[in-house]
Formats: C-alpha cells, sequence, structure tokens
C-alpha cells in the first residue's frame, strides 16, 4: 500500500512547493523594491501630500493647521504684485542657465572627446565646478566680482586695464546676468559628461564613412554627431530644468532675491515667504505652482520617451 | 536559500530605515541623559523634568549652557534639567516642528513671542517667575513682551545701536563728528572730497537688517512704527521724509554701492578696512573688528538725529518664554527656580559676558558697567533705547514690507507711494 500511496504523496507535495514557489515568484520583485518604495514614500511622497496640505488650509505662523481656507493661499500668491515678476525671473533663469550650459557643454563635450595630451587632465578640471558645492561657488563669483576687494578688479587694475574700481553689478539686471553666470558654470559639467558620454558611445565608422563619402566637419556634427547624442542631450536637459528651476544656493548665497524680488526665483520668494514672513501656507501654495509647472515639464518628457519606446518597438 | 537571505536583508535594511525615520521627532539633549531613560532603581521617581531650547548666540554658548546644567542638577537634586541648544538658522523651524507634534519645550530662549502667544501656547510671565526675579528686570524690556496688558516673555540680554566712526580718516578730512542730519550730509560731502575712495557713509538695506535702517531714521527723525496706541504709522509725513533722506545719501554717492545686497557684516569688514569712515552698528563691533585683526583708530557716538529730536539708539532684545504644556504645581515651582537660579546677578553678568552681549536687568547692568569699563556707555544706552514692536503679530508683515519699500525706492520708487502701499496693506 504505501508503495502505491507514496508515488500520489509525491506529486501532492511537489504541487504545494511548487505553487508557494509560484507565489513567491510573483511577489518577490515586490519585496525587492520594497526598500525604494518605502524610502520614496517617507521622503518623496509624505512631504509633497503635507505641501499641499498645507497649501490649502490657513496655516498659524507657528505652524498650526486651522482648516481649509478656500484656496486662499494661492489667491493672495497670484495677487502678490511680486509673483509675476518672481515667475518671469524663474522662467528667465532656467531658460537662460539651461540653454547656455547646453551649448557651451555640448561644445565643451565635442572638444574633450578628441585626442589630445593632457586629455584626462582638462576632463579632471572640468569636474571641479560640479564638485564644489554651489554656495561655495556663489560665494567665489560674489568675491570675484565685488566692487571693493573683488579678484576681477584687482587683476584688472593690476595689467592696467583699468584705472578705478569697477561695479560690476551697478542694478539688479547686472546682478542676475552674473548669477545666471555662475547658474551655467557650475551647470555645463554636468551636459559635458552626459553628452561626452553619448559621444564615445558612436561606431568611429561613421565618421569614416562620412568622410570616404565627403562630408564636411558641420555637415557630420549636424547628420551624425547630433542625432546619435540627442537621447544623452535629452536627458541632460530634462534633468537640468528640474534641478536649475529649484536651484536655491547660488541665488540666496549672492543676493538673497534682493532688491525688491528683482533677482528671486520662485524657490528663493516662497523661502522668504515661509521663514522670513512666517506664511508657510503661501509658501506652499508657491510650491504647489513650482510643482506643477515641473510637472507638466517631466509629463512632456515622460510623453516623449514613452512613445519614442513604442517607435523602436 | 541565498536569494531567501537577500530578500530577508533587504527587508531588515527596510525596517531599519523606517525606524530610523520614525526616532526624527524624538528629542535630542546635548546634555544630562532625561531620568526616564535611567533603569537605576535608586533614581528618585518624582524628579521633575524641565526641557529648554535655547539659541545659540556664539561659541561659546553650548560650554556654558553644559555647565549651567551641570551646576543646576547637581544643586537641585529634584529637578532633571535639559537644554538643547540649537542655531539661529534652526531653531525657528525645531520649536515649529515640536509644537505641531505637540512637544513644545517647557521654556525657550528666541527673540520673538508674539506668534505663539496668538496661538495660546504661552504662559504669562507672572505665572513662571518667581516676583524677586521678576522685579531684576528694566520695565522698558518687559513693556516689550506686553499683549492685551499681559507680559509673555522675558529678557535674558539685549543688544544696542550706536554710531561708529573712522577717528583718522574724520580728522584727515577736518570733519567734526556729526550730531545732526545736516551736520552728517556735510561730513559725507567733506570725507568724499578729501578720498573718493573712502565711502562716508555705510547702509544695510538688505534682506538681512533693512528694518534696523528704518528704524534708525524714523527714530531720529520724531517718527515711529506705531502710535501710542499702538496703531501702526509707518506712512507719517516724518517717516516719509526720513526714508526719503537715507535714501538721498545714496544717490549722491555718500554711502556703500549696493545697500541692497550689501549686509552690515559687509559694512562692519569695509569699516574694519579702513574703507569706511562711519557707520550704524551694534556693541559687538569691537569684538568684530577686532577678531578680523584691524588696527583702525575708531570711537563710537550717539546716531546723529533731524529736527531737535533726542538721539534714539535702537534696541534688540531676546527672551525666554514658557510654553503651558499643563504644567503641575509642582513644575511650576521648579520653572521658577530655573529662572531664580539664572538670574543670579553674579550668574547673570557671566551669561551676558559670556557673548558680548548687554544686560536686561538693572543688578546685571551695575555689575556688567563696573566689571568692564567699556561697556558702561552701553549699559546707559540700553537702558534707554527703543525696540522694535514685536509683540505685535503683524511685525514679520511690516519688517519685510520695510526692507520692500526701501529697496524700490533705491530702485527709484516714490516713499511716500510705497509707504501708503505699505500702510494700506497691513493696516487695512
Amino acid at each position: 500500500m504505501s508503495k502505491l500511496t507514496a508515488p500520489k504523496a509525491a506529486p501532492a507535495g511537489s504541487t504545494t512547493a511548487r505553487s508557494g514557489k509560484k507565489v513567491f515568484r510573483k511577489i518577490e520583485p515586490y519585496i525587492w523594491i520594497a526598500p525604494s518604495v518605502i524610502l520614496m514614500a517617507i521622503f518623496i511622497v509624505v512631504p509633497i501630500c503635507k505641501v499641499f496640505q498645507m497649501s490649502m488650509n490657513q496655516v498659524t505662523k507657528t505652524n498650526q493647521l486651522k482648516g481649509f481656507n478656500n484656496f486662499e493661499n494661492f489667491i493672495k500668491v497670484v495677487k502678490a504684485p511680486a509673483f509675476t515678476l518672481v515667475l518671469k525671473n524663474t522662467l528667465v533663469w532656467t531658460i537662460a542657465v539651461v540653454v547656455l550650459s547646453t551649448v557651451l557643454g555640448f561644445m565643451l563635450a565635442l572638444v574633450l572627446n578628441n585626442k589630445f595630451r593632457g586629455r584626462k587632465i582638462a576632463r579632471a578640471i572640468v569636474v571641479f565646478p560640479w564638485a564644489t558645492t554651489l554656495v561655495i561657488q556663489a560665494s567665489a563669483w560674489g568675491f570675484i566680482i565685488n566692487k571693493d576687494y573683488g579678484t576681477l578688479n584687482t587683476l584688472l587694475m593690476k595689467i592696467g586695464l583699468i584705472s578705478q574700481p569697477v561695479n560690476w553689478t551697478p542694478t539688479p539686471e547686472a546682478y542676475f546676468a552674473w548669477e545666471i553666470a555662475c547658474g551655467i558654470f557650475v551647470t555645463i559639467p554636468f551636459v559635458t559628461f552626459c553628452v561626452l558620454s553619448g559621444l564615445q558611445s558612436i561606431d568611429t565608422s561613421y565618421y569614416e564613412a562620412a568622410t570616404v563619402d565627403g562630408a564636411n566637419y558641420w555637415q557630420k556634427l549636424f547628420k551624425i554627431t547630433l542625432p546619435l547624442v540627442k537621447s544623452s542631450l535629452t536627458v541632460s536637459t530634462v534633468l537640468n530644468i528640474i534641478y536649475v528651476f529649484n536651484s536655491f544656493p547660488i541665488i540666496w548665497t549672492m543676493t538673497k532675491g534682493d532688491p525688491a524680488n528683482r533677482t528671486d526665483t520662485l524657490v528663493t520668494y516662497l523661502y522668504k515667504l515661509a521663514f522670513y514672513n512666517g506664511k508657510q501656507g503661501e509658501a506652499s501654495a508657491v510650491s504647489v505652482i513650482g510643482f506643477l509647472i515641473l510637472l507638466v515639464c517631466a509629463s512632456v518628457y515622460m510623453i516623449y520617451t514613452l512613445r519614442k519606446g513604442d517607435d523602436d518597438l | 536559500m541565498k536569494r531567501f537571505l537577500a530578500l530577508l536583508l533587504a527587508l531588515v535594511m527596510t525596517m531599519a530605515l523606517v525606524a530610523c525615520g520614525g526616532k526624527n521627532d524624538t528629542p535630542s539633549t546635548d546634555n544630562t541623559p532625561p531620568a526616564q531613560n535611567d533603569p537605576a532603581p535608586e533614581t528618585p521617581a518624582e524628579k521633575v523634568d524641565i526641557n529648554v531650547i535655547a539659541a545659540q548666540y556664539g561659541q561659546n554658548t553650548g560650554d556654558w549652557w553644559a555647565n549651567f546644567v551641570k551646576e543646576f542638577n547637581s544643586t537641585y537634586e529634584n529637578i532633571n534639567l535639559t537644554v538643547e541648544v540649537v542655531s539661529w538658522n534652526d531653531i525657528y523651524t525645531v520649536v515649529n516642528t515640536r509644537i505641531s507634534n505637540n512637544q513644545a519645550p517647557d521654556i525657550l530662549n528666541i527673540d520673538v513671542f508674539a506668534d505663539y502667544q496668538a496661538d495660546d501656547l504661552l504662559l504669562p510671565a507672572e505665572e513662571f517667575v518667581s516676583a524677586e526675579t521678576y522685579a531684576k528686570m528694566y520695565p522698558a524690556f518687559l513693556d516689550q513682551s506686553v499683549v492685551d496688558g499681559t507680559v509673555w516673555a522675558i529678557p535674558d540680554l539685549a543688544s544696542a545701536r550706536a554710531m561708529y566712526y573712522n577717528v583718522d580718516i574724520l580728522e584727515a578730512a577736518g570733519v567734526e563728528v556729526p550730531t545732526t542730519w545736516d551736520e552728517l550730509r556735510d561730513a559725507c560731502a567733506k570725507i568724499k572730497a578729501y578720498d573718493s575712495s573712502i565711502y562716508p557713509w555705510g547702509i544695510d538695506m538688505t534682506t538681512d537688517e533693512g528694518q534696523a535702517a528704518f528704524a534708525y531714521y524714523i527714530w531720529n527723525n520724531g517718527g515711529d512704527f506705531t502710535d501710542a496706541n499702538g496703531n501702526w504709522t509707518l506712512n507719517t509725513p516724518e517717516n516719509v521724509e526720513a526714508i526719503e533722506y537715507a535714501i538721498s545719501l545714496v544717490k549722491d554717492g555718500y554711502t556703500n554701492s549696493d545697500p541692497a545686497t550689501e549686509t552690515r557684516y559687509d559694512l562692519q569688514d569695509l569699516f574694519g578696512a579702513g574703507k569706511l569712515a562711519m557707520m550704524i552698528g551694534p556693541n559687538s563691533i569691537p569684538t568684530y573688528i577686532a577678531e578680523g585683526g584691524s588696527t583702525i583708530n575708531y570711537a563710537f557716538a550717539a546716531i546723529p538725529t533731524n529736527g531737535g529730536n533726542p538721539s534714539v539708539s535702537a534696541g534688540v532684545m531676546d527672551r525666554f518664554m514658557c510654553f503651558d504644556n499643563g504644567h503641575s504645581d509642582e513644575k511650576i515651582e521648579a520653572i521658577k527656580t530655573f529662572f531664580d537660579y539664572f538670574y543670579d546677578d553674579a550668574r547673570y553678568s557671566d551669561w551676558v559676558l559670556m557673548e558680548g552681549f548687554l544686560p536686561a536687568t538693572s543688578a546685571g547692568g551695575e555689575i556688567v558697567a563696573s566689571s568692564d569699563p567699556n561697556m558702561a556707555p552701553w549699559v546707559d544706552i540700553v537702558g534707554s533705547c527703543k525696540f522694535y514692536p514685536t509683540a505685535k503679530a503683524e511685525w514679520a508683515d511690516v519688517k519685510q514690507g520695510v526692507i520692500n519699500v526701501e529697496q524700490q525706492a533705491l530702485l527709484g520708487g516714490n516713499v511716500q507711494e510705497l509707504l501708503d502701499n505699505l500702510q494700506a496693506e497691513i493696516a487695512g
């Protein structure tokens, strides 16, 4: 009997084990991604929900929520005379830094992709602005352009180009331009290395074939190089839009958004609202507006890349 | 098996991360551990815990409080005092987070109190300070913490402002120390004529401290932020004239080149380097200049005034307040004991001198004045200076508002219109 029952029991056990394995295989991916999901929930989703909650509530100066206030925070923010100016500054800041750093970073990547002596050192030097903290970078730029003890004036006076110190920041617009210059300087390395990685993956046979066909430098650049590094450029541009839009240290260190909000972006403006004016509700509303603007940008990117993925299929 | 172990490890790491996240709210102390964490049976169960959050004034503050806690806890064995020293950058966020989590400190040492009072979070001062200690405070200081006729906080220290001037530059330019606005303009013109590379007068209209510049000029022109009844009076003719005068000094080229972005510290650096002839600054400037290695010959005098008004110094005062955490009578007594111990004359003057501030009690003032002759004139000044109306709930808006007015005016805005708009916005 035992001989008869044993073969029957074995398949039953293996079936259970097999179904257990099946279940395990189903839930296994979720267990693996659990740490990331939990971390994201704690450090990203919860704060975002909190900001949305605060933006729609009356918030006291000691951070106490006093109930839903009919989007009054948003109305106050949008009606504030400074908001339009700050929004415009944010767009100018983001577009100028992203576009110029992308163009310059791309050009630098083309140079660094060539073989020359000291290429490794040159590549290492390009990383420096990226590796230094933004507060230090901004302080250094502030020190360079300072009228009274700045190194730029000292240098120009020593080489005899100027006889008296020049005020490099006579207007708020001039100050903003210097901040943009600093922003470009610290953003270039990221673009350069994104593009450089794309350039290094291009097969040299394309260029050889193009040379045989009689293509000149510009034709090779626009017909081979640019299309093949397009995906790297897209990634760096979208990430830069998000980073630069949310960038706080450069403007805060150099001008704190002064004078009269002329150099404020949404991030420095909301910081002042929250921690100088004690208006946490309005600051949250500004934060939500910024979040929505970036969400639109990210969505455009997602739609673009998903469509591209479908095309590839 | 390996896969299972790896998964288990991942889960354990996740749980650990979650646990770490949960611990963020636990208050940390830099001193003796709380009694409830000590399982030793001989620890008296009835010890009263007092937790304090204190602002970090400088590098000595942490050590000073650490010694204080050690001595206090050994003197009063039935009380367990913990003091958390927090930097000025973080203290508002830390306190607001604690309040949001129903973990308000028992005692808070900070500059403002009106926001906490407006949310009914504080106890009246006379409920947590003994009559003897309360009587030591300068009455003018206590008046700055009154809302609805009740004092809600007590002063812990103060600083005052005066006009500093470079003696050598003024002498070389043939200028007497200015006492009026006309004399000040005249002095600026002479200094400019003597050496155009020297800035005659320093003005800070930045987000950091532009409200101080506003106060210097309006107070010394007979104006004020409020009237006697506490109503906002931001656009009075005196205030408009005062700000127009300050802006005219900038437009005439008598000041530092960019008052909207050059902070008081930038001015102090210029003054220490001998590039700025005169500026208004706090009593801590001598320490700042000495630490910077400067050897300039300087002195200080009363802030110049206009229209025969007496010179007014601007005072800045920090406070202690007690949160209404439903304290027992025993705990209130312990808190009173804490303040009696802190405001002991010798200990209190040590606290004030520790970071070079000015005392808020008359006895402390006498001790400080006699121990340091350089501080004596400042003790007189601080006893009679004016303070910002920080007891009013709109102060944060007014502070940022007047800074914005100054910066708009620097860009060519009409001072009258700007102040009218601000007055309408604040007073409704």
